[in-house]
C-alpha cells in the first residue's frame, strides 16, 4: 500500500535536465563530506589527543586552525546539496524536517555555537593558553549536528516511518538504521581525520614541532584510523542488516551492475585496512600513508554514489517514487555555469595569490 | 497543508520574521562592510600607507569574519530551514522556479566566503596590492549575492509580468526589484558605517579617530539618504491593494502602519546622528554609535516587517497563501475536502481531547490545517478573542463569506480585478460538513473559556 502522507508534487517542473542536477549534487555533496569529515573527525581527534597525553603533539591546535576554514567550506558546500535535494525530493525532505522542527532549527544554534567555540579555541591557543573545554564542546556539538542530519535524511528516505515520528519525534533517533548510519558517518570522519593527521605530520609538519612528537602524532593518527576502520567494517554489515528488507530485495533484484558499488566498497575498505596496517609506522612509510588517503577518498566516492543510488529504491519500497516532471531550461543553467566558472576562477586566483605572494624582507606588507 | 503542521506558540510568521531579521542585520553589514573596508584600505595605500586607516580596516576585518562568515552564513541557512518547515509548499515552488538563480547566488557565496577568510588571515603576510585585491573580490561577490537574492525576495510581493508570461526573467526583474535593491544598498552602507564606527572608536590618536569617524559618517548619511529614496520608490511600485494594507487614512493593518512610522523615525534618527558625527567628529562616543546601530537595525527590521505584512495573505502573490493553499487548488479542495489533502492534520483528529465531540475534533483538524498558520488560540491573532460571542450561525456566516472569497482569489490569479470580503485572509476551503465542524470547534473554544 502506498504511504498516504507523502505530499503532492509542486506543479512547477524541475527547470533542468535531471542528469545535470544529479551530477552537480553528487560533486558538491562529496566536497561537503570531505570538509565535514575534517570538522567532525578533527574536533573529536583534538579532544581525544588531550586524553592520551598528546599535549605536545598539538593535534587540537592543528585541527582548530584547519577547521576555521573547513567549517565555512562545509557549510558552503552543504548549501548546494541542500538546494538540490529540495529541488528533486522537496516533498520528502520538507516533511522530514517539519517532523522534527525544533530539533532541526536547534541544529543551527548548535552549529553556530560549535563554530564560535572553534574560534575561541583558536584565539586561546594563539595566546598560549589551553582550550580543552572549547575543543570538546565543539566536538560534541558537531556530533549532535551529525545526528540530526542523519535523522532527517533517514526520514526523507522512509515515509512509512512518518506517522510514528509525528507522534513521537524522538523515535527518529531510536531506529536501528539511524544508529548504524550515524556511527557510519562518525567513524568515517575519524578515519579521515586520523589519516590526514598522519599525512600532515609526515609531509607538511608545522614549524617548530619536536620530531619525536611528530612521529608519535603520526602514529596516533594511523592507529585511530585503523581501529575506526575495523569498527567501520562491522558497522557497515550492521547497516545492511538494519535497512528495510524490501529495499535490499529490490536492490539485489536489480542486477549485477547495480550491486557492483556495494562489492567495490567492500573491496576498497579491505584495501584501506591493508594500507593502514602497513603504515602503522608512518614516518618509515610515507607512501603508504598517501595510499591510505587515496583509498579512503575512493571509498568515499563509491559510498556517496551508493547512497544516492539507493534513494529511489527506498521511495520505491514505500511506493512513493513517482517520477519528477522536468523541463530542460538551458538558459538558466548556462548562466549558472558561466557564473560558476567565473567565481571558481577568481576563487582559485585569490587562493594562489595569497599563498604565493610573500614580499621579500624590507618590501611593504599589508 | 500536505505537510506536518508546525505551529509554534509565537506563530510561524513571527518565527520567520525573528530569524530573518537576525540574518538581514548581519548580511547587509557583510555586504556594506566589504565596500567600506575596500575604501579604507585603498585610501590607506594611496596616502602612503596611512596607519590609522590600515588599523581600522584590520579591526573591521575581525568583526567581518566573526559576524558575517559565521553568523551570517548560518543564519542564512536558518531562514531557509525555517521557511521550509513553516511554509514548505511555497518554498518548494520558489525552489523549482528559481533553482538556477539560487545556484548563481551560491557561486558568489563561495567566492565571498573564501575571500573573506583569506583577507582576514593574510594581514602582514601578502603585499598591499594582493590584500586590496582580496577585499575587492569580497566586496564584489557579497554585493552580487544581494543583487541576486533581491530578485527572489521582491518576486514574492510583486510577481510582475510572470503570471502571464511564465518567464523566470520577468519574475526576477519585477516591479519592486530595483526600488528594493536601492533601498537595501543604502541600508548596507548605513549598517557598515554603524558597525565599523564601534571598531574605530578604539583608535587612540584623537586626530586619526576624528578622520575615521568623519569617513564612516559620510557612508552612513549617504546610506540613509539612499535607503529613504529606495523606500519611497518601493511604496510607489506596489499594487494599490498592497498599499491599502498599511497606507492611507484607514489602513487594513493599523499595526503595520505604525511599524512603518517607527521605521521612518529610526531612519531620521540615523541620518541626524550621522550628520552630527560628520560635523563634529571629535565628539563621537560609543553611546551615539550604539544608538545609531540599533536605529539602523530598526530601519531594516521595520522594512522587512512592512514588506512581509503587505504581502498578506500570500507567500507568493497571487499564487500561494501563507497556509500552504495554492489558489489553483480552491475548487478541487472544496470538492474533495481539506482533510483529504491535509493528511497530517487528519492524523491529529485521533488525538483531540477525549471529551470533544467528533465534529469538534474534525473542526480542530480543519483549523490546524488552514487557520493555524496565522491564528494562535490565545496569542498572536488569537482566535478565541476574535470569535468571542459568536454562535455557530454567525461563524458559519463568516466562513461562508470566506469561502466565497475563493471566487475572487481565482480571478486575481488570472490577473482580473475582484472584490474580497476578507482581503487579509486566504479563502476558506473544504466541504460543507468540514465548514460546519470548524464552526462547532470555534464555538467549543468559547465554552471552555465560559466554564472556567
Ligand atoms: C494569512 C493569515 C490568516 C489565515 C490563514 C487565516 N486568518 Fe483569520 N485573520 C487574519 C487576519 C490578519 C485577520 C484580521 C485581524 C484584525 O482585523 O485584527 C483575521 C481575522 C479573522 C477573524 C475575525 C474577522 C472579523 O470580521 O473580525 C476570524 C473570525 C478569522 N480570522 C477566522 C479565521 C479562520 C476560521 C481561518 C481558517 C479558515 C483563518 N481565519 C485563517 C489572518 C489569517
Amino acid at each position: 500500500m502506498p504511504v498516504e502522507t507523502v505530499p503532492a508534487e509542486s506543479v512547477f517542473p524541475v527547470p533542468g535536465a535531471p542528469a545535470v542536477v544529479h551530477a552537480l549534487w553528487l560533486l558538491t555533496f562529496f566536497l561537503h563530506l570531505v570538509f565535514v569529515n575534517s570538522v567532525v573527525g578533527g574536533s573529536l581527534l583534538g579532544g581525544l589527543s588531550t586524553l592520551v597525553s598528546g599535549r605536545g603533539w598539538k593535534v587540537a591546535e592543528l585541527f582548530v586552525e584547519l577547521n576555521s576554514w573547513a567549517i565555512s567550506l562545509a557549510i558552503t558546500f552543504g548549501v548546494a546539496p541542500l538546494l538540490f535535494v529540495q529541488l528533486l525530493y522537496g516533498r520528502f525532505f520538507y516533511t522530514a524536517s517539519a517532523l522534527l522542527p525544533w530539533i532541526w532549527l536547534g541544529m543551527l544554534l548548535m552549529m553556530a555555537a560549535a563554530y564560535y567555540l572553534n574560534y575561541i579555541a583558536k584565539f586561546r591557543f594563539a595566546a598560549g593558553k589551553g582550550a580543552a573545554l572549547a575543543v570538546w564542546g565543539s566536538a560534541l556539538l558537531f556530533l549532535g549536528v551529525t545526528a540530526i542530519q542523519v535523522a532527517v535524511n533517514l526520514l526523507h528516505l522512509r515515509p512509512e516511518l512518518w506517522t510514528s515520528v509525528a507522534t513521537d519525534p524522538m523515535a527518529a533517533f531510536r531506529y536501528g538504521e539511524f544508529r548504524a548510519r550515524f556511527l557510519h558517518f562518525v567513524l568515517a570522519a575519524l578515519i579521515f581525520a586520523g589519516i590526514l593527521l598522519a599525512w600532515i605530520s609526515v609531509r607538511r609538519p608545522e614549524k617548530g614541532l619536536d620530531p619525536l612528537a611528530l612521529k608519535a602524532r603520526a602514529a596516533f593518527g594511523m592507529r585511530v584510523a585503523l581501529v575506526a576502520t575495523l569498527f567501520q567494517i562491522a558497522d557497515g554489515l550492521w547497516l545492511l542488516g538494519a535497512m528495510p528488507r524490501q529495499v535490499l530485495r529490490l536492490w539485489m533484484r536489480q542486477g549485477v551492475l547495480e550491486v557492483l558499488p556495494l562489492l567495490l566498497s567492500i573491496i576498497l575498505s579491505f584495501g584501506l585496512l591493508a594500507f593502514l596496517v602497513a603504515a602503522q609506522d608512518p614516518m618509515a612509510n610515507p607512501k603508504r600513508v598517501r595510499n591510505a588517503l587515496e583509498f579512503f577518498g575512493a571509498t568515499m566516492i563509491v559510498m556517496v554514489g551508493m547512497r544516492h543510488q539507493l534513494r529511489n529504491l527506498y521511495h520505491e519500497a514505500a511506493k512513493a517514487a513517482d517520477p519528477v516532471q522536468s523541463r530542460a531550461e538551458w538558459g538558466g543553467f548556462l548562466l549558472f555555469a558561466l557564473t560558476f566558472a567565473l567565481c571558481l576562477g577568481l576563487t582559485i586566483c585569490a587562493v594562489v595569490r595569497s599563498v604565493k605572494d610573500r614580499p621579500p624582507e624590507g618590501e611593504p606588507v599589508a | 497543508m500536505d505537510y506536518p503542521l508546525f505551529t509554534p506558540a509565537i506563530g510561524g510568521g513571527i518565527l520567520i520574521a525573528v530569524i530573518s531579521i537576525l540574518h538581514v542585520v548581519v548580511s547587509h553589514f557583510a555586504v556594506g562592510g566589504g565596500i567600506v573596508l575596500f575604501a579604507l584600505e585603498s585610501l590607506s595605500i594611496k596616502n602612503g600607507r596611512d596607519p590609522v586607516f590600515r588599523n581600522a580596516a584590520r579591526r573591521g576585518s575581525r568583526i567581518l569574519i566573526l559576524v558575517s562568515t559565521v553568523f551570517g552564513a548560518i543564519s542564512g541557512v536558518g531562514i531557509w530551514f525555517t521557511i521550509g518547515v513553516v511554509q514548505p509548499a511555497g518554498t518548494a515552488d520558489l525552489i523549482r522556479l528559481f533553482v538556477w538563480v539560487w545556484a548563481i547566488e551560491w557561486a558568489f557565496f563561495l567566492l565571498e566566503i573564501v575571500t573573506a577568510l583569506l583577507y582576514y588571515s593574510t594581514w602582514e603576510k601578502v603585499s598591499p596590492r594582493t590584500h586590496l585585491l582580496l577585499i575587492g573580490l569580497y566586496a564584489f561577490s557579497a554585493y552580487m549575492s544581494l543583487v541576486i537574492i533581491q530578485g527572489i525576495l521582491s518576486f514574492m510581493s510583486t510577481p510582475g509580468a510572470w503570471p502571464r508570461t511564465g518567464d523566470v526573467a520577468d519574475a526576477f526583474f519585477n516591479p519592486t526589484y530595483l526600488p528594493g535593491l536601492v533601498l537595501r544598498s543604502g541600508v548596507c552602507l548605513l549598517l557598515a558605517g554603524a558597525y565599523l564606527m564601534l571598531a574605530v572608536l578604539a583608535e587612540k590618536d584623537p586626530a586619526g579617530r576624528a578622520r575615521l569617524v568623519r569617513f564612516l559618517a559620510a557612508f552612513e548619511s549617504m546610506g540613509a539618504a539612499l535607503a529613504a529614496a529606495g523606500y519611497f520608490w518601493w511604496e510607489n511600485a506596489l499594487e494599490p491593494a498592497m498599499r491599502l494594507v498599511f497606507l492611507g487614512p484607514k489602513p487594513l493593518l493599523p499595526g503595520l502602519s505604525a511599524t512603518r512610522n517607527q521605521m521612518m523615525m529610526a531612519g531620521l534618527l540615523c541620518l541626524a546622528l550621522a550628520l552630527l558625527a560628520l560635523l563634529a567628529p571629535r565628539f563621537q562616543a560609543w553611546p551615539a554609535a550604539v544608538v545609531s546601530l540599533l536605529a539602523g537595525f530598526a530601519v531594516l527590521g521595520g522594512y522587512e516587517r512592512v514588506r512581509e505584512g503587505s504581502r498578506k495573505p500570500y507567500v507568493v502573490r497571487p499564487h500561494v497563501f501563507s497556509n500552504g493553499l495554492h489558489a489553483r487548488e480552491i475548487d478541487s479542495i472544496n470538492q474533495r475536502g481539506i482533510l483529504e489533502k491535509s493528511r497530517f492534520a487528519r492524523l491529529e483528529t485521533g488525538r483531540a481531547s477525549p471529551s470533544a465531540t467528533e465534529a469538534a475534533a474534525t473542526g480542530r483538524a480543519v483549523f490546524r490545517s488552514q487557520c493555524a498558520a496565522c491564528h494562535t488560540i490565545d496569542g498572536y491573532l488569537g482566535i478565541r478573542k476574535l470569535t468571542k460571542g459568536a454562535d455557530t450561525e454567525t461563524l458559519n456566516m463568516i466562513l461562508t463569506l470566506m469561502k466565497g472569497d475563493g471566487e475572487g482569489r481565482k480571478k486575481l490569479l488570472k490577473g482580473e480585478e475582484a472584490p474580497l470580503d476578507y482581503p487579509l485572509m486566504p479563502p476558506f476551503v473544504g466541504t460543507d460538513s468540514e465548514q460546519d465542524a470548524l464552526a462547532q470547534y470555534l464555538v467549543s473554544l468559547q465554552e471552555v473559556r465560559d466554564a472556567r
